[in-house]
């Protein structure tokens, strides 16, 4: 746990992966430029001395992660959103049961969401209730640009899709994930399109939609959209890293969220690998908005606001007591591992920033 | 460009140069971004060869994205429109177009060159690129309204004057780049910087949202006038649209950077 201008910073990160894209698991070219074009993402908003190499990058494993997440003691606990890609890597680049057998290891660090894709039809409705009775998965992630057969992705407003839905209202997976990120495919289309968030929504009052990436490069249109329906999220995957070398867009972006959404629906993420909470929670800390940002805005980015975004936000989402997990996380392997213990036993002992 | 001399004329192609196709690729936009693919250094190659005769120039222009999974749909529509760019120049009978390193370079680069439609050349999209190209359009238009509307409010305009205006009562000075507006019965005059008018007008125009000389100039998202009751919520939705596209602006530019520098070697990859 962060202690940051004397006050102690619970930090949940709601994206992180815990990838495999080494040589032997890449099955096609596409696989290789998947890779290739996150390591861009990763050197392009990491600062020099925190970059990883492209064989680091390309598979990290279970001790790294700890390592990273736990080593300072930034991060209390992560949320895993699983990115199957089986047609790019032979065993999947990042998937449910591999990160599943996190959990099993840290229980109270990590919480790992299932994944549907409504294409898969009834089979999918099955692994949908085999996730929930294996795991007790509270969210789910979506990726809905992904092709499949003649397929050319699919909307979270379909039919197929409200029938995964309503099967996720019914098990209590309220917290849907929706990955929605540059365009790629399908090829004439925008297929991360937000409009589909709109009515899937409204339609199902009871489910929380939180979009991945706010929609970059869809920020206004997911703006509009959240300004006007109350159970749609922000996660701030992409957007937190502009803050360390584009301090000034990265304020615009924050001053349009807080505008329109507030600062109780945006959830903090570090996209893990593709960016490191161990430098990322402590820069998103420190950033501001210029005078003329505040003035134009109007809004509060200051540390209670970063808390919520940081942590207080997925805790509501994922019925996490922030009191006693502390009481928890104390006495876990990974306090353990660590020497953690002392800044969970008592208030203001957490690790403090290095500046 | 002088757009003057009949294409192809031989011995015309001597006054093409690098300089006078860069000029002529100002004018081409990453859709995306709204910006020109020349300023985004996309262009990493430009070759005139000229025929031993003398009597055939073809311009060879080759360009990298800042990913292999940059849209499709927006690398064809840059590939053409630079393809149509060089092509107006006075003296060139002929361009290529050679999208580097992108997963569909194959299906783009035929495509583009032996001019074929986009869904031809990818059998497997679901139509044209129309659609795209509108959805673009209107907000980059969006996003050029909020900085054009910016420099009237700053120029002393009220919000109650802005949405009155029409095209008829903009006056450009060419002397000083700049446009003088004169209001009610001429008694009251300011003048902005010509370059975010000119440029709002110009996207407005692409998404026929301009109606007349004496219609509105500024307009709600779907076309409409704007109420002035509108006008606050109407800015607040343009500057949305405005930071939505400079802030894919700076993903794609520390792409680009960082895609550059592995492929130059100087990365770590």
């Amino acid at each position: 746990m962060f202690t940051y201008e004397g006050e102690d910073i619970f930090v949940i990160d709601g994206h992180i992966h815990m990838w495999d894209a080494s040589d032997e698991n890449i099955k096609t070219e596409g696989g290789q430029q998947f890779i290739d074009c996150f390591y861009d993402y990763h050197t392009g908003f990491t600062p020099e001395d925190r970059q990883w190499t492209f064989e680091e990058y390309q598979q990290y494993g279970a001790d790294r992660l700890t390592d990273d997440f736990f080593g300072n003691g930034v991060v209390d606990m992560g949320i895993f959103q699983p990115t199957h890609l089986q047609e790019f890597y032979h065993d999947g680049f990042n998937t449910f049961d591999d990160l599943g057998a996190m959990v099993d290891r840290y229980p109270e660090r990590f919480i790992v969401n299932g994944r549907f894709d409504p294409r898969d039809g009834e089979a999918g409705l099955e692994e949908l209730e085999r996730q929930k009775e294996e795991r007790d998965i509270l969210g789910a992630k979506v990726y809905t640009a992904e092709w499949k057969g003649d397929s050319k992705g699919w909307r979270l407003d379909s039919d197929d899709s409200f029938e995964f839905l309503q099967k996720c209202a019914d098990l209590g997976i309220k917290n849907i994930h929706a990955h929605k990120g540059p365009t790629i495919r399908p090829l004439n289309k925008d297929a991360f399109d937000v409009g589909d968030v709109d009515l899937a929504a409204s339609s199902f009052p009871e489910l929380n939609f939180i979009v991945e990436h706010v929609g970059l490069p869809r920020l206004d249109d997911f703006c509009w959209i959240a300004a006007q329906e109350p159970n749609v999220y922000g996660g701030l995957a992409v957007a937190a890293p502009m803050a360390v070398n584009r301090p000034r867009k990265f304020g615009e972006i924050m001053g349009e969220l807080l505008y329109w959404l507030g600062e109780d629906r945006l959830l903090f993420g570090s996209d893990y690998a593709l960016w490191n909470p161990d430098w990322l929670v402590e820069t998103f800390l420190e950033a501001e908005l210029t005078d003329e940002q505040q003035a134009e805005y109007g809004v509060d980015f200051g540390l209670e606001t970063k808390k919520k975004i940081l942590g207080e936000n997925a805790a509501e989402l994922y019925d996490i007591d922030i009191e006693q997990k502390k009481r928890d996380l104390e006495v876990d392997a990974i306090s353990e591992e660590y020497d953690l213990a002392p800044m969970y036993s008592d208030t203001t002992g957490g690790a403090v920033a290095d500046d | 460009m002088s757009g003057s001399e009949p294409t192809g004329q031989p011995g015309s192609s001597g006054s093409v140069t690098e300089q006078s196709v860069r000029t002529a690729l100002d004018s081409v936009l990453d859709p995306e971004l709204d910006r020109s693919i020349v300023e985004l250094e996309y262009i990493e190659e430009i070759t005139i060869e000229r025929a031993p005769s003398g009597s055939e120039t073809n311009v060879r222009m080759a360009f990298l994205l800042p990913t292999a999974w940059c849209s499709p749909a927006f690398a064809w529509m840059m590939a053409t429109d630079a393809k149509s760019a060089i092509e107006s120049i006075s003296g060139v009978d002929s361009a290529e177009i050679v999208l580097r390193d992108h997963m569909h370079e194959t299906e783009i680069n035929t495509g583009v060159n032996e001019g074929r439609p986009f869904g031809e050349a990818f059998p497997d999209a679901d139509g044209g690129l129309e659609a795209v190209r509108a959805t673009l359009d209107h907000k980059a238009r969006l996003a050029r309204q909020y900085d054009a509307v910016e420099a009237l409010l700053d120029a002393g305009l009220s919000p109650a004057q802005i949405v009155a205006l029409t095209p008829a009562d903009l006056d450009r000075d060419t002397d000083d780049d700049r446009i003088h507006i004169y209001l009610g019965d001429r008694s009251f005059g300011v003048s902005v910087d010509a370059d975010p008018i000119e440029e709002y007008l110009e996207m407005a125009t692409a998404e026929g949202c301009l109606t007349g000389e004496t219609d509105p100039l500024f307009r709600m998202p779907d076309g409409d006038p704007i109420d002035e009751s509108m006008f606050e919520l109407l800015r607040r939705r343009t500057r949305s649209a405005k930071v939505n596209v400079n802030s894919q602006g700076t993903v794609c530019d520390a792409l680009n950077e960082s895609r550059r520098e592995m492929i130059e070697g100087t990365g770590s990859r």
